[in-house]
């Protein structure tokens, strides 16, 4: 009997750990045609957690499936494109929500990563969700600054959790990525 | 008296997959390679607009510009205006132009050819990257081309403008 309470303690921290991202839409822009090279695709295809990329020659974009139950490491991807030559122009994860309950400004735990969101309202995400990553070098320049006039906070410069991110329980130092909906 | 029986039998097995293994490694790095100056062109065999297949081994005698392009990409539509009038020039002359499209649709295809006013030989491989010809001939990046002598050799990649003008000149005033 403890055991199985044991194991569904454990089954619904799991549960309730929020969201799970499966698949991505990433753009890439460089001072040559993006999508005339393989070399993007080819260097996303080499990341641990990615499964299959597909261009998306319509919309200029790659289509990324994630491999299930595996870290995402959202960094992992720009780093993928930079190294191909090319920088990200937009990256839109989408994933499988629960309960996750979100507050504009504020941060919140999504699996092992720091999330801040930066628009919507307060409310519980649920099913399938798509977020937009707006940190700097996921979008472009111009971008990055009509994103970063939507809080006052200093992690969003940086990245970085900082005294600001301290009281949602986040140490200062952490990745914190910014999000929009 | 039985182990000695059946060593030499895995034995014989472990060299054959040793045999087959390296054997499969050096195609697969062949499959993956770029060809490189001085080779000879594989032949490729692919449909027109029309459904015909056009050979490149039929072009065998004359000089051949082998491009390879997609209606999506930009810098190749910009290449096009540049062929058209290198064809204009040498189309008569034993030169001739054989671009193959990655393009995965074959209606954006045609209406390139169109809007492009490409008179030259035109063939597809629908698919993109992974198609068997792209695979074959490495490409990368679009635009790729490659200039092929009478001989069916490759003399040269990627040659453009002026640069590939020069080299028509040289080749048939050869």
């Amino acid at each position: 009997m403890k055991k199985l309470l044991l194991f569904l303690i454990i089954a619904l921290s799991v549960t309730s750990a929020g969201a799970q991202f499966t698949r991505a839409k990433l753009q890439a822009t460089g001072l040559t045609c993006a999508m005339c090279s393989n070399a993007v695709n080819k260097a996303l295809q080499k990341v641990s957690f990615v499964e299959t990329v597909k261009s998306d020659i319509k919309n200029s974009a790659f289509t990324i499936v994630f491999k299930p139950n595996t870290r995402v490491e959202i960094d992992d991807l720009k780093d993928a494109v930079e190294d191909a030559g090319f920088s990200i122009g937009t990256l839109q994860l989408t994933g499988t929500f629960s309960d996750l309950k979100i507050e504009k400004d504020q941060h919140v735990k999504i699996g092992d990563e720091n999330f801040h969101f930066l628009n919507g309202d307060s409310q519980v995400l649920n099913g399938e969700q798509s977020l937009t990553i707006a940190d700097r070098n996921f979008v472009t320049e111009k971008q990055f600054k009509k994103y970063s006039s939507a809080t006052k906070m200093s992690c969003m410069q940086t990245g970085k959790a900082a005294s600001c991110c301290v009281k949602d329980g986040i140490a200062a130092g952490e990745r914190v990525y910014h999000v929009t909906m | 008296m039985t182990g000695r029986l059946c060593f030499k039998p895995i034995n014989m097995i472990n060299r054959k997959i040793f045999f087959l293994f390296f054997l499969s490694i050096f195609f697969l790095h062949e499959a993956d390679a770029q060809p490189r100056q001085g080779d000879m062109a594989a032949d490729i065999s692919l449909p027109s607009v029309t459904g015909d297949t056009l050979h490149l081994s039929s072009l065998k005698g004359k000089i051949v510009l082998l491009d390879f392009w997609a209606s999506w990409c930009g810098p190749c539509r910009v290449a096009n205006r540049g062929l058209t009038k290198i064809y204009d020039k040498f189309g008569g002359k034993g030169f001739e132009i054989y671009s193959v499209s990655l393009d995965a649709e074959k209606e954006d295809w045609v209406k390139a050819i169109k809007k492009d006013k490409i008179s030259w030989q035109q063939v597809i491989d629908p698919g993109g990257w992974e198609t068997p010809t792209a695979q074959r001939w490495g490409i990368y990046a679009l635009p790729t081309s490659y200039l092929i002598d009478r001989e069916g050799r490759l003399i040269a990649m990627d040659l453009a403008g002026k640069e590939l003008e020069k080299a028509l000149k040289q080749l048939i005033d050869k």
